[in-house]
């Protein structure tokens, strides 16, 4: 940018990992940025949300990295000098060589995330690319956020693609929110616009959850509080009032699925001898026994009803029971393939490339084959039918689950892994502040021979690394971006010139491949790759689509998911094995695991309300998405911060029982470990439910005690059967510092 | 005519998209200044809650306190539009006066951390009016829950009444805002 110009207005899209992309209009002088505005042109506008309006913050911020850093203390210490970006790329290039021809390639581990969920720079494809071209590496499994959806939405429907575009609720009657607050976790752009409009056309709306959510304030009619955990429970119940009352729709169920016979045996008592009454639930979930009742009744005669399950839920020992309850209960109602329905399912709309919309986009950048998982036999998942696109997502059996890593790297083959790992790769990820069980982390970190982290951030992953490649943020570099449930494209422009020091991830693992003697790694730059993705797509004009930064998909009416399925059932099978909805899962059958039952069971979760550790540890914590962070993004912006400080959500009756008051310091602890933080003491959560945001950054003490309020302190690092990933079940003491 | 607000409480979501947009427009660095925010009016007890939000700034009353009350005439009321406006240069800080921030019962006249700071406030973003663009929080609200303009016409065009949940309407100052409550029926565990 030249000195002098006049300010200028570039409109592009936001690529924070929200959950939304919205419209960004940037205010540019002199090469800098000095304002942002968002959308207000044609409709549907997509408007962005506080940490949108922030970013300018985070652009400019004075803790942003913004050179290459050399740790010259010990690990984990943050302590670091400046390295020219020749010396630090030498560096890793070297120490990838010496531990491939040491240990071979599968001691190379590497942690990918979202980042900023674009489809260039986003994820970990360039990486993966790279590393591929080198010989491989250990890479891992399971989505942080949705795994259990996925998993139950394969198993049921088939595929993952089972949600309506969310203009579709102005066409429901009455919407069930069971574990979701898009007031904070955005869900698409413009989600709570639906849902204000559909309330406004006299929806009625239902909110099942442990905390009275600002989702819940602004648009419940009613506030149905659950025990954590026990979600299924409630949702059997529910069935089990429609199918004594004869409110399933059974001319639909016998369409449409198969399994329901297992299902309803299982319901009324059949196989276990425990009818699954509401009173039987009432014991479990907290929930009274007439309110699952009538809520069952509602849900069966009001037509037509979106149960939108949220993906918390799943995020609990056997959440996936949870969602494949969830499908069940959408197709007891008849509530898929139409207008105003949901399939129950993820609720999170669907992004290229999972192809709900019609649409496609050109080819992205090759991951290509990585010799340690083609090596390795495939896991016995049930998820085999699950493709996307048309690549088989990578389920080797040399990949470590997400949940597993810390023991992973801490133990390697003594642990019953598959490798010892002795570099760590991380980028677009920060998985000490975002995975299970912070204590291990620092252990397993410290046993590393070399670690490298790309950030633009001192996260406390970063903190542990050996060298730190500082990244450019998305307004410094070209990318494209797919939304979710609002269908549109987005443009990430470069609207001004990066940080000098920092690099895009192409620019960075173009520099490693120049080094590591890899030829043909890329020779695109950002922009020749975003034109080659939207030459393949329905965008009709590079330019206008670059220009505008943002190109909507224009739909005669929304999107419902199945409606071919349903409509003409004899030449739209659903992609099951039987063609059918399965509520019962031959797959899972063979799989002979009595914890991933072929149909929807409740089964009492590890660290439940009815544990024995519940004597010690009373309380259950979740850990959910704080509005003025992405996850661990944005934590340290002045702007956002001071809207929410990080604290121990609880009840006023616990706090009571514990002489806490509100603010209070509070000390939340389990045998995994120990964060002091404020308290918040309020009634807008469930008394036995405690709430620690998840996304601060793990911040110890010198013994070890946590004063940054790192939820992920307390998590733990067991798996749920389907690999789901359990952040929201664990139990925990609190008490007054 | 006088300017003023219109504000959606059935829609407001607590979102602080608003409050972010404001600082950003009007560089308003992070501190105890803060020209417009979101109350949260919590009523009842467990598991029989109701919760509002509240969108708090400078209404721009049609006879405001603080101009009366400032001892060195400070803050006027424009002729034109009806904004209240402060001259900073004139304004005698916080270490000298609050007589505004007194006196005003909505809390709108703001303060910076810095020593003797001086009044600063929502101007209903007079120059991007003057542009003809609506003020930046109305711009930015993603649930369409704000709007500015002539009172008289937002009164024409949104029906809207004097008070909401968490507001009281001043007879004597005559705050220039006009709401959708949130009606005491909705929302109860």
């Amino acid at each position: 940018m030249e000195d002098g110009e006049v300010e200028r207005v570039d409109a592009t899209a936001c690529a924070s990992h929200c959950g939304g992309s919205c419209l960004m209009k940037v205010h540019v002088k002199d090469g800098v940025i000095i304002r942002i505005e968002t959308d207000d042109g044609e409709e549907p506008q997509l408007r962005c949300c506080l940490r949108g309006r922030a970013y300018r913050q985070r652009v400019y911020a004075p803790d942003r990295i913004k050179y290459p850093l050399k740790r010259v203390g010990p690990r984990g210490k943050g302590e670091f000098t400046r390295v020219s970006w020749d010396e630090a790329v030498g560096l890793v290039a070297s120490e990838l060589r010496r531990v491939k021809e040491t240990y071979g390639p599968s001691a190379i581990l590497v942690k990918t995330g979202g980042g900023d969920v674009t489809l260039l720079h986003g994820t970990g494809r360039i990486i993966e690319r790279l590393l591929n071209l080198f010989g491989g590496y250990t890479g891992t499994w399971a989505y942080h956020s949705w795994e259990a959806a996925t998993f139950a939405s394969v198993v049921t429907y088939g595929t993952i693609a089972v949600a309506n575009t969310r203009d579709d609720l102005l066409n429901s009657r009455w919407i069930l929110m069971w574990g979701w607050n898009p007031s904070d976790t955005i869900q698409s752009t413009n989600t709570t616009w639906y849902l204000a409009q559909a309330r406004e056309k006299g929806a009625k709306i239902v909110s099942v959850d442990p905390r009275y959510t600002d989702t819940t304030a602004a648009f419940a009619d009613e506030w149905i509080p659950i025990k954590p955990s026990t979600d299924a429970a409630m949702m059997i119940a529910m069935a089990y009032v429609m199918i004594k009352e004869n409110l399933q729709d059974q001319a639909f169920l016998n369409r449409y699925a198969v399994g329901f016979e297992q299902y309803r045996e299982y319901v009324l008592g059949g196989i276990d001898g425990i009818p699954k009454k509401p009173e039987w639930a009432e014991g479990i979930t907290g929930v009274p026994a007439a309110t699952i009742s009538r809520l069952a009744r509602e849900y069966a005669t009001i037509k037509p009803a979106a149960l939108i399950a949220g993906i918390a839920p799943g995020r609990t020992a056997f959440g996936e029971q949870y969602h494949r309850a969830a499908l069940v209960l959408a197709a007891m109602t008849g509530n898929v393939g139409i207008h105003g329905g949901e399939c129950g399912g993820r609720c999170l709309g669907d992004q290229y490339p999972f192809n709900t919309y019609p649409f496609q986009l050109g080819p992205l950048m090759e991951v290509g084959v990585n010799r340690v998982d083609a090596e390795a036999p495939l896991q016995k998942i049930a998820l085999k039918r699950y493709t996307v696109g048309d690549r088989i997502v990578p389920r080797s059996s040399a990949r470590v689950h997400i949940s597993r890593l810390a023991d992973a790297l801490l133990k390697g083959r003594a642990g019953g892994y598959p490798s010892d790992y002795k570099l760590f790769y991380v980028t677009n990820s920060n998985p000490v502040d975002q995975l299970p069980y912070a204590k291990k982390w620092v252990e397993a970190l410290n046993k590393l021979e070399f670690m490298v982290v790309q950030e633009q951030f001192m996260t406390s992953t970063a903190r542990f690394a050996d060298i730190i490649f500082p990244v450019s943020t998305f307004l410094e570099k070209n990318d494209i971006i797919a939304s979710g449930a609002t269908p549109f494209y987005g443009y990430l422009k470069k609207v001004i010139e990066p940080m000098p020091e920092t690099k895009s991830q192409l620019e960075i693992a173009m520099a490693l491949a120049e080094r590591l003697g890899i030829r043909d790694f890329n020779v695109k730059t950002d922009e020749e790759w975003v034109k080659e993705i939207v030459s393949g797509s329905v965008i009709p004009d590079y330019e206008e689509f670059k220009r505008k930064g943002v190109y909507r998909i224009k739909l005669s009416e929304p999107y419902v998911a199945f409606r071919e399925q349903i409509e003409a059932p004899e030449s739209h099978p659903f992609p099951t094995a039987s063609g059918k909805i399965e509520i019962y899962s031959q797959d899972l059958a063979d799989m002979n695991d009595p914890l991933l039952p072929p149909i929807p069971k409740y089964i009492e979760p590890w660290e439940g309300p009815e544990d024995p550790l519940s004597k010690k540890y009373p309380l259950q914590l979740i850990t959910t998405h704080f509005k003025r962070r992405a996850h661990s993004q944005f934590e340290t912006l002045p702007w956002l911060r001071e809207l929410q400080p990080q604290a121990l959500m609880i009840s006023s009756a616990d706090a009571q029982l514990r002489n806490i008051s509100d603010g209070d310091l509070v000390r939340v602890f389990n045998d995994r470990g120990e964060v002091i933080v404020p308290s918040k003491v309020t009634d807008r959560i469930m008394p036995g439910v405690v709430d620690l945001p998840e996304g601060a950054w793990f911040s110890p003490d010198e013994r070890g005690v946590d004063r940054g309020g790192c939820a992920n302190v307390l998590t733990t690092d067991r798996q749920s059967p389907c690999g789901a990933h359990v952040t929201n079940t664990a139990l925990v003491e609190v008490e007054k510092v | 005519m006088g300017w003023g607000f219109y504000f959606d409480q059935t829609r407001c979501t607590n979102c602080f998209a608003c409050v972010v947009a404001c600082k950003d427009w009007h560089n308003v660095p992070a501190g105890p200044a803060s020209w417009i925010r979101v109350e949260s009016i919590e009523e009842g007890w467990y598991p029989n809650l109701r919760v509002s939000f509240l969108v708090r700034c400078c209404y721009h009353c049609a006879d405001p306190s603080c101009v009366r009350v400032c001892p060195v005439r400070a803050i006027k009321k424009r002729q034109d539009n009806g904004i209240v406006v402060v001259d900073q240069e004139a304004c005698l800080g916080k270490d000298k006066c609050r007589l505004c921030s007194e006196a005003c019962p909505y809390d709108a006249p703001q303060f910076g951390a810095e020593d003797n700071a001086k009044m600063q406030k929502c101007d209903l973003c007079l120059e991007r009016l003057l542009e003809g663009l609506k003020p930046i929080c109305v711009a930015a609200c993603p649930m369409r829950a704000l709007d500015a303009g002539p009172i008289d016409e937002l009164i024409s065009r949104y029906s809207g009444v004097k008070e909401a949940e968490g507001f009281v309407y001043s007879f004597e100052l005559k705050p220039s805002i006009i709401f959708k409550p949130k009606m005491k029926s909705s929302a109860s565990g």
